[in-house]
């Protein structure tokens, strides 16, 4: 499923870089709702993607002490279905003058789209939602029904029984082991730390801890790829609410900037790409982009999200953006690294392995909580800038955020 | 003995595919601009974006460069679990997704050479010949 050839990102440029900022932020209830949803006591109702939504909006709107009526754009995100722009905004109570349905699903098109919106002069506050109800609906992810118009690259192989997504996370743990001689428990330690960060998120789907005895007596799902590496199914909904730079200022949470963006994909030799190459040369390409734009280095990021669809995945952006050399990103993670103390805290709410599986929405969302200072117990020491990298089997999309100023 | 499969992807270029397998053939695409193989099917040159391309039978030689083994079903019982899955570097260039054939998981080496082979399959189109790769000959 190709997300991004659902709308037009704003081509990165400097003049665009901190024009709109985060002031508001909306997430349901995460791990109430999963166990819930688990439990499935009587009288339990699965939530609507819709209904989720709402609640995400309301909250976002409490928190960036805004009216409805400041709310003039409206861009909305179902993965899976669910009300239009307009539908939504009525149901809401909003009147925008900007709509936009071609959200997409994943966060790294909408939130640059809105910028561009409000660059423009389209609107000056957009409320973006972003709502699945993935768990409720009862989707499986891999197998031969997957619902995509043409046969993706992807998911050509079925006569070999080759699919899913975690297939390619395995391939590429395979190869990695092979190439840089790693072993099970040193991928185990990326699960490990992120499964520690989440337990420092009070709404964090996964509050156990989980040891690396636990990760290697997990099962394997597509050996050499445990249960563990592969990231959550739940169901929830996530609202920022993005507004012109100079209106941002005198509101209850210090803004959030976003400073820049950037996008690369992988065009030929998919296989070998994401296999052998493991995307750096997109991460470097698309990372590039989004720096230059913002005008930091690389050296300057003090908090990195990255898209965790699985544990390997995590170290292939880590290691692509050049924040470690190849083959170096298990060690670091074993040497604290990527704890919130560590030299680059990483999904340090969780990511999608351990927190929520919000599809990167909920990556920007801690991004906000950490630049905001407000990240409690979780929080990083002074961080001022923040990079969310989301990435698919074919693209990458770095966000830059910088903590604004009151 | 046939074995059950999940569905190909069929239809115009698939079918040389499957054609050229059933007659005991690996025909990829190539282009006649740039002269880069590809796979799986595609309708442009991705390394040139010529859309000029024709099938061609290729050596069948390869290496292994990495594997999986599936131990959860995707399949609903179409194909018995666990299996084995390879990538394999063909000699001229693209990356072949595929099975073992008459070796495991625990004979598997990076880089080994292979070889490709047929073997009889079924899926809900009928019965085909699949592309598996064994052990080269030496
Ligand atoms: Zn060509």
């Amino acid at each position: 499923m190709s997300y991004m050839s659902l709308f037009d990102v704003p081509t990165p440029a400097r003049e665009l870089a901190g024009k709109a900022a985060i002031v508001g932020l909306g997430e349901t209830d995460f791990h109430r709702d999963y166990q819930a949803a688990r439990a499935k006591t009587e009288g339990y109702e699965p939530p609507t993607a819709e209904g989720l939504a709402a609640t995400a909006f309301e909250r976002a709107l409490a928190d960036s002490g805004l009216e409805k009526s400041d709310i003039d754009g409206i861009s909305v995100s179902f993965l899976y279905g669910g009300p239009d722009a307009a539908s939504m905004a009525a149901s809401l109570g909003l009147t925008p003058r900007y709509l936009n349905d071609r959200g997409g699903g994943i966060c790294a098109g909408p939130i640059p789209v809105a910028c561009g919106a409000i660059a423009e002069g389209k609107c000056d506050t957009v409320a973006l939602i972003f709502s699945v109800a993935t768990r409720s609906i009862g989707r499986k992810f891999g197998g031969q029904k997957f619902d995509s118009d043409a046969p993706s690259s992807y998911y050509y192989h079925h006569p070999w029984g080759w699919s899913s997504q975690a297939a390619h996370w395995a391939m590429i743990w395979q190869h990695y082991q092979q190439v840089y001689g790693a072993s099970e428990a040193d991928l185990g330690s990326v699960a490990v730390q992120i499964r520690h960060n989440a337990t420092l998120n009070p709404n964090a789907v996964m509050q156990k801890p989980l040891t690396i005895e636990d990760y290697l007596a997990s099962r394997y799902v597509v050996k050499p790829l445990h249960l563990f590496d592969l990231c959550l199914v739940n169901d929830g909904a996530v609202c920022l609410i993005v507004r012109r730079a100079d209106l941002a200022r005198d509101l209850p949470h210090t803004p959030v900037s976003v400073e820049g963006w950037g996008r690369a994909s992988v065009t030929r030799d998919k296989m070998r790409t994401l296999v052998v190459d493991r995307m750096r040369p997109q991460y470097q390409e698309a990372g590039r982009q989004a720096l230059d734009m913002a005008g930091v280095a690389l050296a300057d990021v003090r908090h990195f999200e990255g898209y965790d669809a699985s544990t390997i995945h995590l170290i292939d952006h880590v290691e692509g953006h050049g924040f470690v050399d190849p083959g170096a990103g298990l060690e670091f993670c074993k040497g604290g690294g990527m704890a919130i103390d560590g030299a680059l805290p990483v999904n340090t709410g969780g990511g999608i392995l351990s927190g929520t599986y919000m599809h990167g929405w909920n990556h920007v969302a801690e991004i906000v909580r950490q630049l905001r200072h407000e990240a409690g117990a979780r929080q990083v020491d002074g961080v001022d800038v923040s990079m969310f990298s989301l990435a698919q089997t074919d693209q990458v999309h770095p966000i830059i955020f910088r903590r604004g100023e009151r | 003995m046939v074995q059950k499969r999940p569905d190909r992807t069929l239809g115009p270029g698939h079918d040389t595919f499957w054609n050229g397998c059933d007659r005991g053939e690996l025909r990829l695409q190539r282009c006649t601009g740039c002269g880069t193989y590809a796979w799986p099917v595609v309708q442009k040159c991705e390394q040139c974006a010529a859309d000029d391309l024709e099938f061609q039978t290729v050596s069948g030689r390869g290496k292994v460069v990495s594997w999986c083994s599936f131990v959860q079903d995707y399949y609903r019982g179409i194909l018995p679990v666990p299996y084995d899955t390879i990538m394999v570097e063909l000699e001229e260039g693209p990356m072949f997704l595929s099975n073992p054939h008459e070796f495991g998981e625990n004979e598997i080496a990076f880089g080994m050479p292979v070889e490709v082979a047929f073997i009889a399959c079924e899926d809900s189109a009928g019965r085909f010949q699949l592309p598996v790769f064994r052990k080269a000959k030496v």
